[in-house]
C-alpha cells in the first residue's frame, strides 16, 4: 500500500461560502490514517500552483477520505470547485497525528476556525466524552455543528462577533469553563490560527496544563526532505511534516 | 537501448541525478521510488558542523514556482557518514556528497573528511547558495575565487569533483571556465535563482530572510540557456538542472548541452518524479528512435546566422 495514490473525487458539498467538504475514494487499498494526520493534495495538474496543499483529515472509512476546506487562495478555490467524477492524487497519511490520553486524564478539545478539521476525528475516539470549545469568526464560520452534537452534549461554542456561542474566543471560554469547572487532569488538543495557539500555549503554562497543539506551516515535500516547514521548538527546529504536525504544548514557546 | 552516461569517471546508469536539498539524504524517498533505478543520489548539502539553518518561513509558492530560503541546514559530515550514509550503501547507486563551508578551510575539510569514507562516488561543491551572506557569495560569482576554492578542494580529492555554479551572475561560462581550469570534473547548473516576494497587506517579506532561490518550471527557461552557454564553454561535462518536471524537459537539457539532469522541486510536486522522468527519457528514445542517449547530448540545431 503506498502512501502516493490515485483517487478519484466522489463528494463536494458546499457548506457555505467559504468552506465545502471534499470526499474522495482511492483507487487502490491505501493506509488508514489516524487523528491528527494530514495529507497533500494535488490541486491542478498544471504547474501552477505548483505546489501540494496539506489538508487535515477530517474523516475516512474503508473507501472513502473527507477533507474540510476553507477557501483562502488559489489552490483552496480549487479544491473547493471540483467536480466529483474527477481524478486527484494524494500523498498521505502524513505526519504524527495526536496521541491517547493517559489514564485519569481527561481530554479537552479546543479548535479554531478549520483547525475544526483536525480536532474533529478526536471526537469520534473519546465518544460522548468529548468536550469541545470550538471557537470561530462568525457562526457562518463554525462548520459540522450537527454531527458533534450527534455524539456529545458537551459543545463549547464562541465567537469573535457573538453571533453564535459566548462572544470572544476558545480559549478565553475554556479558562471560563476550568475557572468554575473541577476537571481531573485536563490534558488539552487543539487545532487553530496562530493568534488562538499562542493564547492557548500561554494559558497552558500560566495554569500547569499539558496539551499537545497541530501546527500549519508552509510546506513543499510533506516527506522530511525540503526541510521548509520548520518550526522552532525547545529542541530547535522540527519539521511540521515529520516530527509534527501536533507537537507537546510545553515544547513550543511562542 | 543504453541511458548510461559517463560524468568525470563516474559511469551512472541513466543520466538522472537527484538535485541536492530536495532528495534529503535518499531515505526520505526511499518508500517511493527504487533508490537504485536512479543515475545518481546527491544529497543535502553538508558542511563540517551542523547547521541551524534560517528561521521560518522558509518556502513560499511563487507562479509555477516556489522560493527558498532554507539556510543550508544539515546534519555535518560525520553524522552523515554515521547515520546516513549506511542507509545508502545498500542500494545500487552512487551516492555524491553535496558539501560546502563558509572558508576555504572549511571546504577543505569537508571534502577531506567526505573523501575518507567508504561508499562516497563523487562529490559536488555548492558555491551557489543564494541564501549566505554577501562574503560567501564571491566563491560563486568571482572567478578568481572560485578557482581558488576548487583548487584547495581539487588538491585534496581524488574523487570526481562536480561544481554546482550559481545563475546569479553576468557570464557563467566565465564561472564554468574557472571551475574546470582549476580541476573540476563536471559542473552542475543552474541552482536557484535569488528572488524575493513581499505580502502585500502586512508589508513583511513572504520569507523570513527576505531573499530566496527561486526553482521549479519558472527558471526552466533560464537554465537551459545557461546549459547551452557553458557547454559551448567548457571541456568537462555538464549536468543540468532547473525546474525539469518530467522526461520531455530532461531532453531539452540534453539538447542544450547536458550530459545529465539533477531533479530538484518536481520531487516535492511528486514523490516519484525521479523515476517518472526515467520512465519519460525512454519514451522519448523509442519513439525517435534513438539508442544512446549521449548522441543527443548538445543535439540542439542552429546555425551561424540564428546568432
Amino acid at each position: 500500500m503506498s502512501r502516493f495514490f490515485q483517487a478519484e473525487v466522489t463528494g463536494n458539498i458546499l457548506l457555505s461560502q467559504t468552506h465545502n467538504i471534499l470526499r474522495i475514494t482511492p483507487l487502490k487499498p491505501h493506509p488508514s490514517p489516524s487523528p491528527g494526520q494530514f495529507y497533500l493534495l494535488r490541486v491542478s495538474e498544471t504547474m501552477d500552483p505548483l505546489l501540494r496543499r496539506p489538508l487535515s483529515i477530517l474523516r475516512w472509512d474503508e473507501s472513502s477520505l473527507e477533507f474540510l476546506i476553507r477557501l483562502k487562495g488559489r489552490g483552496t478555490l480549487l479544491l473547493r470547485n471540483m467536480p466529483p467524477g474527477g481524478c486527484i492524487d494524494l500523498l498521505g497519511p502524513l505526519g504524527n497525528g495526536y496521541p491517547s490520553a493517559g489514564d485519569g486524564e481527561t481530554p479537552i478539545l479546543v479548535a479554531g476556525g478549520v483547525g475544526i478539521a483536525s480536532v474533529y476525528p478526536l471526537i469520534g475516539r473519546l465518544g460522548t466524552d468529548s468536550i469541545l470549545f470550538y471557537g470561530a469568526a462568525s457562526s457562518g464560520d463554525l462548520c459540522l455543528l450537527d454531527d458533534i452534537r450527534a455524539v456529545t452534549s458537551n459543545l463549547y461554542l464562541s465567537t469573535d462577533d457573538g453571533s453564535m456561542g459566548s462572544r470572544g474566543n476558545a480559549v478565553e471560554r475554556l479558562a471560563a469553563f476550568l475557572d468554575e469547572t473541577s476537571v481531573p487532569k485536563p490534558v488539552v488538543y487543539a487545532c487553530g490560527p496562530e493568534g488562538m495557539t499562542s493564547a492557548l500555549l500561554r494559558m497552558l503554562r500560566e495554569r500547569g496544563i499539558p496539551g499537545y497543539v497541530s501546527l500549519e506551516e508552509r510546506m513543499a515535500c510533506g516527506v522530511g526532505a525540503c526541510l521548509g516547514c520548520v518550526v522552532e521548538t525547545s529542541g530547535g527546529y522540527r519539521r511540521v511534516c515529520k516530527e509534527g504536525p501536533v507537537f507537546k504544548a510545553r515544547e513550543l514557546g511562542f | 537501448m543504453n541511458l548510461s552516461v559517463e560524468i568525470g569517471g563516474l559511469r551512472l546508469k541513466n543520466p538522472v541525478l537527484t538535485a541536492s536539498g530536495t532528495f534529503g539524504y535518499g531515505e526520505e524517498y526511499a518508500e517511493f521510488v527504487d533508490l537504485s533505478a536512479l543515475g545518481a543520489i546527491v544529497t543535502k548539502g553538508l558542511s563540517l558542523t551542523p547547521r541551524k539553518g534560517n528561521p521560518p518561513p522558509r518556502i513560499v509558492e511563487t507562479p509555477a514556482g516556489m522560493l527558498n530560503a532554507i539556510g543550508l541546514q544539515n546534519i555535518g559530515v560525520e553524522r552523515f557518514i554515521e547515520e546516513k550514509l549506511p542507509f545508502l550503501k545498500q542500494f545500487d547507486v552512487p551516492v555524491i556528497a553535496n558539501f560546502f563551508g563558509d572558508s576555504i578551510d572549511e571546504f577543505v575539510g569537508a571534502a577531506e573528511r567526505l573523501s575518507r569514507a567508504a561508499g562516497i562516488a563523487g562529490l559536488e561543491m555548492n558555491i551557489s547558495c543564494p541564501n549566505k551572506q554577501a562574503g560567501w557569495l564571491v566563491f560563486g560569482t568571482d572567478p578568481r575565487v572560485t578557482f581558488e576554492v576548487v583548487s584547495a578542494v581539487r588538491k585534496v580529492t581524488d574523487l570526481p569533483l562536480i561544481v554546482k555554479l550559481s545563475p546569479n551572475v553576468t557570464d557563467i561560462a566565465l564561472m564554468a571556465r574557472a571551475a574546470e581550469d582549476a580541476g573540476a570534473d563536471a559542473v552542475s547548473l543552474i541552482n536557484t535563482v535569488t528572488g524575493m516576494a513581499i505580502d502585500i497587506k502586512t508589508r513583511r517579506p513572504k520569507l523570513a530572510n527576505i531573499t530566496g532561490g527561486l526553482s521549479g518550471p519558472a527558471i526552466r527557461p533560464i537554465g537551459v540557456r545557461m546549459v547551452w552557454e557553458v557547454f559551448r564553454a567548457v571541456g568537462v561535462p555538464v549536468i543540468g538542472s532547473g525546474g525539469i518536471m518530467n522526461g520531455e524537459d530532461a531532453i531539452e537539457y540534453m539538447l542544450a548541452g547536458a550530459s545529465a539532469v539533477a531533479v530538484g522541486t518536481a520531487n516535492f510536486v511528486t514523490p516519484t518524479a525521479t523515476t517518472d522522468i526515467i520512465a519519460g527519457i525512454r519514451d522519448y528514445m523509442t519513439a525517435n528512435g534513438i539508442r544512446d542517449i549521449s548522441s543527443i547530448k548538445g543535439g540542439l540545431l542552429w546555425q551561424r546566422e540564428d546568432l
